[in-house]
């Protein structure tokens, strides 16, 4: 089965457009790092991306705080992660990359902090 | 009360953080950052989403670890931000008139840095036909209540403007369980960039009308419905093209606008194109002694760039410290064919100068030429560029010494 | 009885919030119900907030009347009730010979209505006072004044308020029934019991005549749209200019008027619709109402506007008919005890205290009307501190560091003036109370700046739940909820 496709990269604001051909082996055109060529494989096998969201703070002088996955996650899970996510609440005060739950529904990331949140 | 400080900043977002630290970096103490919000940080606070840094740290941050960078490094310099503060004028004497909680306080400067970043385009300033319900958001305010305050602000959402902030506000909302139905854009291509359109739009399937705009507004009391139509090459409704989407949310992305009504006052001069301030090479404007930076003096869109700008007028209030003159800046800068504006805005000749430029459409295979008269100086290739795109090259003093008069422009050939 | 009263007034617009002041002056019990969530919700919060001086109102008509008594006793209200007014003056700029002659009926209707100083100026002294409008010439009305309609009328109804008016909101009358001499309402799911029933329900009045039993009334909606300028534009325009009314055009020509804030309002156009709550804006209307703009004032540009809004007159006659509607200000005949303010258009808002006084008239020749001891006469509004001296605001901000917080950056409202909207007397609660009443929100970047900040005051302070929150009461909810 040979798969040929055009994906941009996301790894870094250049988004390079990359000409994709897979037939036993994988080629990849266009990128300008090897990171686009790392992502295109992931695409095509396990589409992954990093999570950015946010979770409730109770005490603190800001009723959330923003919070990352410090791997990227499988795509498909992302909505998942995030309905999971508004079950946590922390108690102020949340330290910078505060580590807010280890291996998020098994997928093998941590969520941590992404600001402090001191206490009201 | 009034305090004489070396250097006022007004606003403690990246550009005036990066200023800061640059300034105290360099032996500068007496400096003072006025910041209205009661934190540092700007508008990266509510940005937390990633892609800033790659640049300046080869790092991929969120918005709010960019900002803290710089917020970690300004508290061990012993730098001032006066939060919870907001500058209501500036003079031509470079006195700052602050309000806070302890009253009225006027800072006679040395030397003053704009960075007071933008705010958004309005649905009033457009003209959208039809009413005004409830439910109609810019992208930063809601960006700002979903991210910061904790506050949904809607179920069905349509989002007008597919640059960068309408793109992620599209991903942000749909990972909150909103229905995001369609981004519209008024322009044949996204003005986003192309990362985002993958992993915002086509990650979650939804639609990318291009060519397209809203041309009503339905809806009494909360927002019911949003009238969708193509337009032709000038941005008009063709008729008979109308869809409507039954929706709650309407969120506008259509365009920053630098925040200048400080500069106004100030009787500083202005470039119509950008909205920002008339600069120099040194980031100064036609008040001696005030510089501006950031999206105060053009809107950008990598932060990084926001940084790098911000250390520069740094840089240039320190020699300015010292010598208290500058080269006269004799020669004027002009955007030229396909160039929509180019800053800084007059320059000497003697220095080496970054400049920051948009294109004014998609150009595509052409060459970035810079002109003395009509002779070309230097010239870069690029394969593709956008509107969208902040395009920055770095000239050197040996190229542009004895240039009388400079252009930039594009070259098809 | 509970909700027993001897006067419920139908409608917090100017005229019903003034009739409310008036009749408080008495010994009465009073009520006003209002089917919006806040006063000035129809037509008095949509016009171009000028004090007219009545040159261009039928000679002996009560609109005449009435529009030249309002004008001249505006001020003095105004100063008892803290309402701002500033007397511009106008001019009716002509730009032909038909003109000129225009300007010679307008002189002439207006000396016969009793206003004073009327005068024509030619093309050199219109541009010492307006050097960027044209023209050959001009009528300047000394006396016309511009106002802030949202501010005159809640002041109107909180000073009601502080003298004993019940203002009720959300209140929407269903129904009318006359048992013997009281009027029995269902609104808001309850019943209201009068003697005397003022009808000041704008709009609407034809229904709440019908429902009382006067089916005499038609009102037919007609809409005026306007566009905002940015107060930059200030600079370009001291006083409202409007050019000669041509015959034949339902309206009056495209209108500039500065705003009592350093705004300009273009408009209004003049188009009947069909359903009395259209308050869009159209795409063909605005486009015509700028182009006139920009020829009347060639340095605004597109960049200058900040939004648009439209009202919506209540006209007794119909666009087919055309001709004349005088306002009605009678006891029905068909209905005793029902006080009929019906067709109030402009110049409803200069005429609203003659109006309430004409009321009292009516009310007094049916009743002994026993003057109240104490009535307090003199309302105070939220200080603006944006208008104090810098040594003033400083002061301030030390007996109350709250002013030292500025909310909107636009306009540089202060959390102190935030906060003072929201524990308004009335109880509004909105957003748009907090906005009318306060000025937040109304500048160029309307809200982009305040509104999480005004938010966060209103959950944080206040304990308003975030689902609670409306633009404008009712179904206007602002949000879902939390995210988290």
């Amino acid at each position: 089965m040979k798969i040929e496709k055009e994906m941009t990269c996301i790894v870094c604001p250049n988004g390079c457009r990359l000409e994709i051909i897979y037939e036993d082996t994988l080629t990849v055109k266009n990128a300008l790092c090897p990171k686009g060529v790392e992502y295109a494989r992931n695409e095509l096998m396990n589409p992954v991306r990093y999570l950015t969201s946010t979770v409730r703070v109770s005490g603190g002088v800001l009723p959330l705080v923003s919070v990352r996955s410090n791997k990227p996650v499988p795509k498909d899970k992302l909505i998942e992660i995030v309905q999971f996510l508004k079950n946590i609440e922390l108690k102020a005060p949340v330290h910078f990359h505060q580590l807010v739950c280890k291996d998020v529904l098994g997928t093998g990331a941590d969520i941590v902090a992404t600001r402090k949140v001191i206490k009201k | 009360m009034i305090l004489e400080k070396d250097v006022v900043i007004i606003g403690a977002g990246p550009a005036g953080l990066a200023a800061a630290v640059e300034l105290a970096k360099n032996g500068v103490k007496d400096i003072v950052v006025i910041e209205r919000e009661p934190f540092a940080g700007g508008i990266l606070n509510q940005c937390i989403h990633d892609g800033f840094g790659v640049i300046k740290f080869n790092e991929v941050l969120t918005g709010p670890e960019y900002a803290q960078r710089y917020i970690d490094e300004a508290e061990k310099l012993g730098v001032e931000i006066m939060t919870s503060s907001m500058a209501i004028d500036i003079n031509r004497d470079k006195e700052v008139t602050v309000i806070g909680s302890k009253g009225i306080i006027v800072f006679k400067a040395k030397a003053v840095i704009l960075a007071m970043g933008c705010r958004e385009r309005t649905r009033g300033a457009i003209g959208i036909p039809g009413t005004r319900p409830a439910g109609i958001f810019t992208a930063g305010v809601a960006q700002n209540f979903v991210n910061v305050k904790n506050i949904m602000i809607g179920k069905r959402i349509v989002i007008l403007g597919s640059g960068d902030i309408g793109l992620i506000m599209a991903r942000r909302l749909t990972l909150e369980g909103a229905e995001v139905i369609a981004v519209v854009e008024k322009m044949p291509y996204s003005n986003g960039l192309a990362r985002n359109v993958t992993q915002c739009l086509e990650d979650y399937g939804i639609p990318l009308l291009l060519s397209h705009t809203v041309v009503n507004i339905e809806g009494r009391e909360r927002l019911k419905s949003v009238t969708v139509a193509k337009v032709d090459d000038k941005g008009e409704p063709i008729r008979g093209t109308s869809k409507k989407f039954d929706c709650d949310t309407l969120i506008l992305s259509v365009g920053l606008i630098p925040e200048n009504e400080l500069t106004k006052d100030a009787g500083i001069d202005m470039d119509e194109v950008t909205q920002g301030a008339l600069v120099d090479e040194n980031l100064q404007t036609s008040i001696e002694g005030v510089f501006a930076c950031g999206n105060v003096l053009h809107v950008h869109d990598l932060v990084d760039h926001v940084s790098n700008e911000a250390e520069k007028a740094a840089k240039s209030v320190l020699r300015y410290l010292e010598t208290k003159c500058e080269n006269g800046q004799r020669v004027k800068v002009k955007a030229g064919k396909g160039i929509r504006y180019v800053i800084p805005h007059t320059i000497s000749g003697k220095k080496d100068v970054t400049f920051s430029m948009r294109v004014d459409r998609q150009w595509t295979d052409i060459k970035l030429t810079f002109l003395n008269g009509s002779n070309p100086i230097k010239s870069f290739k690029y394969k593709k560029l956008n509107p969208s795109e902040m395009v920055v090259v770095n000239l050197k003093a040996s190229e542009l010494k004895d240039v009388e008069s400079l252009e930039v422009a594009i070259d098809e050939d | 009885m509970k909700n027993c009263f001897d006067v419920i007034i139908v409608g917090a617009g100017a005229v019903g919030c003034a009739v409310a002041r008036e009749l408080s002056k008495y010994k009465l019990d009073i009520a006003v119900l209002e089917k919006e969530s806040d006063v000035a919700a129809g037509t008095s919060g949509r016009n171009s907030a000028v004090v007219h001086a009545g040159f261009n109102n039928k000679t002996g008509s009560l609109m005449a009347k009435l529009c030249v008594e309002g004008n001249l006793g505006f001020e003095q209200v105004c100063r008892e009730l803290d309402v701002p007014y500033k007397k511009t003056g106008k001019l009716v700029v002509a730009f032909d010979e038909e003109d000129l002659k225009g300007i010679e009926k307008l002189m002439d209707t207006g000396k016969k209505n009793g206003v004073p100083g009327l005068t024509f100026i030619n093309a050199e002294e219109v541009k010492s006072l307006e050097p960027h409008v044209g023209g050959i010439g001009a009528m300047l009305s000394p006396n016309t004044a511009i106002t802030n309609p949202f501010i005159y009328t809640v002041a109107l109804a909180e000073n009601a308020c502080q003298n004993g008016v019940k203002f009720y909101f959300n209140t929407e009358v269903f129904g009318i029934s006359k048992q013997k001499d009281k009027f029995r309402i269902s609104a808001g799911g309850k019943q209201y019991y009068c003697k005397y029933l003022v009808n000041s329900a704008g709009l609407y009045s034809d229904k709440i005549s019908s429902m009382a039993g006067d089916k005499n009334y038609k009102i037919y909606p007609c809409r005026g749209q306007y566009y905002i300028l940015d107060k930059r534009t200030s600079k370009f325009l001291s006083m409202p200019v409007y050019p000669v009314p041509k015959p034949g055009i339902g309206g009056l020509g495209v209108h500039l008027t500065p705003t009592i804030e350093g705004n300009i309002l273009i408009g209004p156009s003049a188009e009947y619709i069909k359903t009395k709550c259209d308050y869009s804006v159209t795409r063909d209307v605005m486009n015509q109402l700028f182009k006139g703009a920009k020829e009347l004032l060639p340095p605004i540009g597109a960049k200058d506007v900040i939004g648009n809004y439209s009202g919506i007159r209540s006209k007794l006659v119909g666009p087919n008919i055309g001709g004349f509607g005088d306002f009605v200000i009678k006891e029905s005949e068909v209905v005793e005890g029902l006080i009929q303010l019906i067709g109030i258009e402009s110049p409803g808002l200069t005429a609203s205290v003659p109006i309430s006084k004409r009321v009292r008239d009516i009310l007094g020749s049916k009743m002994d009307l026993v003057e109240k001891p104490g009535f307090i006469s003199q309302r105070k509004g939220i200080l603006e501190f944006r208008k104090l001296s810098n040594e003033e605001k400083d002061r301030l901000i030390r007996e109350c560091p709250e002013y030292g917080e500025i909310v909107c950056r636009c306009e540089h409202i202060t959390k102190r003036e935030i906060m003072d909207a929201v524990e308004n007397p009335l109880g509004v609660k909105t957003l748009a109370g907090i906005k009318y009443r306060a000025r937040a929100m109304m500048g160029r970047c309307q809200g982009g700046y305040c509104l999480t900040r005004i938010v966060e005051i209103l959950t944080e302070e206040y304990g308003i739940p975030v689902e609670e929150i409306t633009l404008r009461g009712k179904n206007s909810k602002l949000f879902e909820g939390r995210v988290k």
